[in-house]
């Protein structure tokens, strides 16, 4: 049995899980889904199966960025180029 | 950001788009389900004493000050003024689900007027009470609104813990339960997504001890659950063009779906009848633009486009006026 982690407890964490990071960005789980997949989030995952953990920090700067391209109006071919290049 | 408790949550997502001013069957599923989530709630918070199989609750519970008053509402009638109240978590869950029509209305209040505070729920008039059925027998009604944000923020934390690998916390294994009792699923899941939901859920069934010990509690009543999917299909019908048609020339299927708005005068021109249509909206209190005038003047009300159709009713006397019909596809 695990206990959902307060937001306070996640403002604290290096590492969060997908549902932790909609709660903390207000995106929606197939958005974060969709970047994950496309390697715009980078994650770490012990083994197949197990639970994908995001650095919160970097993944949150990452999505804010990426919002704020959208709105900029690029596609999304475009802010994974953007995206690429800070790598 | 405010961070809620099991039952709350599951609150925004039960009382969204019901009736707040009256009882009926789909609320009455969901403040079950909702006391039960108060009893899951005080369970995972460790409230109850454990020995053996029973889980115990001492009286004493109820005089401490920092209680949610909304708990203490489920709480009090299952103590019957006894010291202590004990059996297992299958008995608690079905003893609250019970509670009567008053304690339930009672809870309502309450945890509805402790998410209105912190603005995570409002009430806003409903369509239906511009009828004229509805408004010149005096009929006022209102349903709940989630916020938007907060809501959205439940229900895909609540799917991408369940749809995604990886451990799943005990307030989700709750809330799936919560929302398979109250026959939410489709609220949230797509029909593709309940497949995997419910091989997750067998998956949870075998490996956790929560979700082992909750899955098979069956607190909701058949009949209920039936007389909401019935209500359910039938509104998701109407949306056919088709059916919208035919619910055109019998309102009495969906009134909802088909609003009719009697204007003053008989045979009135375009503008007159929309000048009627908007003092109605107006005096329940919809926000709407007038999106298109004409003869079918295009209206957006409440964020959904209806148009309205010049119509005349027959009892007595003909009554005329025009039908809100939503535009689909919009």
């Amino acid at each position: 049995m695990s206990r959902q982690r307060s937001m306070e407890t996640i403002l604290t964490s290096d590492f969060i899980s997908i549902g932790e990071l909609v709660r903390l960005t207000n995106c929606r789980y197939s958005t974060l889904k969709f970047y994950t997949e496309e390697n715009m989030l980078p994650f770490e995952q012990a083994e197949e199966k197990l639970t994908r953990r995001y650095k919160r920090e970097e993944t949150v700067a990452r999505i804010l960025l990426i919002k704020k391209l959208k709105i900029d109006g690029l596609s999304i071919p475009q802010i994974k180029e953007i995206l690429n290049k800070d790598k | 950001m405010t961070e809620l408790k099991l039952a709350q949550n599951f609150s925004m997502i039960a009382l969204n788009a019901q009736n707040s001013l009256h009882m009926t069957t789909v609320k009455k599923v969901a403040l079950r389900c909702m006391a039960a989530a108060v009893i899951l709630e005080a369970y995972l918070d460790s409230i109850f004493t454990q020995t053996e199989d029973k889980l115990i609750l001492h009286n004493d519970i109820l005089d401490q000050t920092n209680i949610m008053p909304y708990r203490k509402i489920i709480l009090k009638p299952l103590l019957h003024k006894n010291d202590e109240a004990g059996g297992k978590l299958e008995w608690w869950l079905k003893k609250a689900s019970m509670l009567s029509n008053s304690h339930l209305i009672k809870f309502e209040h309450t945890i509805a007027n402790s998410l209105k505070q912190t603005d995570l729920l409002q009430e806003i008039p409903n369509l239906l009470g511009c009828d004229l059925y509805y408004n010149s027998s005096g009929v006022t009604i209102r349903e709940y609104r989630s916020n938007v944000q907060e809501y959205t923020r439940i229900a895909e934390n609540l799917r991408a813990e369940l749809l995604e690998d990886g451990a799943v916390t005990d307030e989700t294994i709750c809330m799936i339960w919560l929302l398979r009792e109250s026959g939410c699923m489709h609220d949230l899941f797509s029909q593709n997504e309940l497949e995997k939901v419910a091989a997750r859920m067998d998956q949870l069934y075998q490996r956790d001890s929560l979700a082992k010990a909750v899955f098979p509690i069956r607190i909701h009543r058949g009949i209920e659950i039936a007389i909401k999917g019935f209500l359910h299909m039938k509104k998701k019908i109407m949306k056919i063009p088709f059916a919208s048609g035919v619910n055109f020339a019998f309102p009495v299927l969906e009134r909802s779906q088909s609003v009719f708005i009697d204007t003053e005068a008989w045979f009135s021109n375009a503008d007159k009848r929309l000048d009627d249509v908007r003092a109605r909206l107006e005096s329940n209190g919809h926000a709407f633009t007038v999106l298109q005038e004409g003869q079918i003047p295009l209206i957006k009300i409440d964020n959904i486009v209806y148009m309205a159709i010049p119509q005349a009713i027959y009892s007595r006397v003909p009554i005329h006026g025009v039908r809100l019909l939503p535009k689909r596809p919009i």
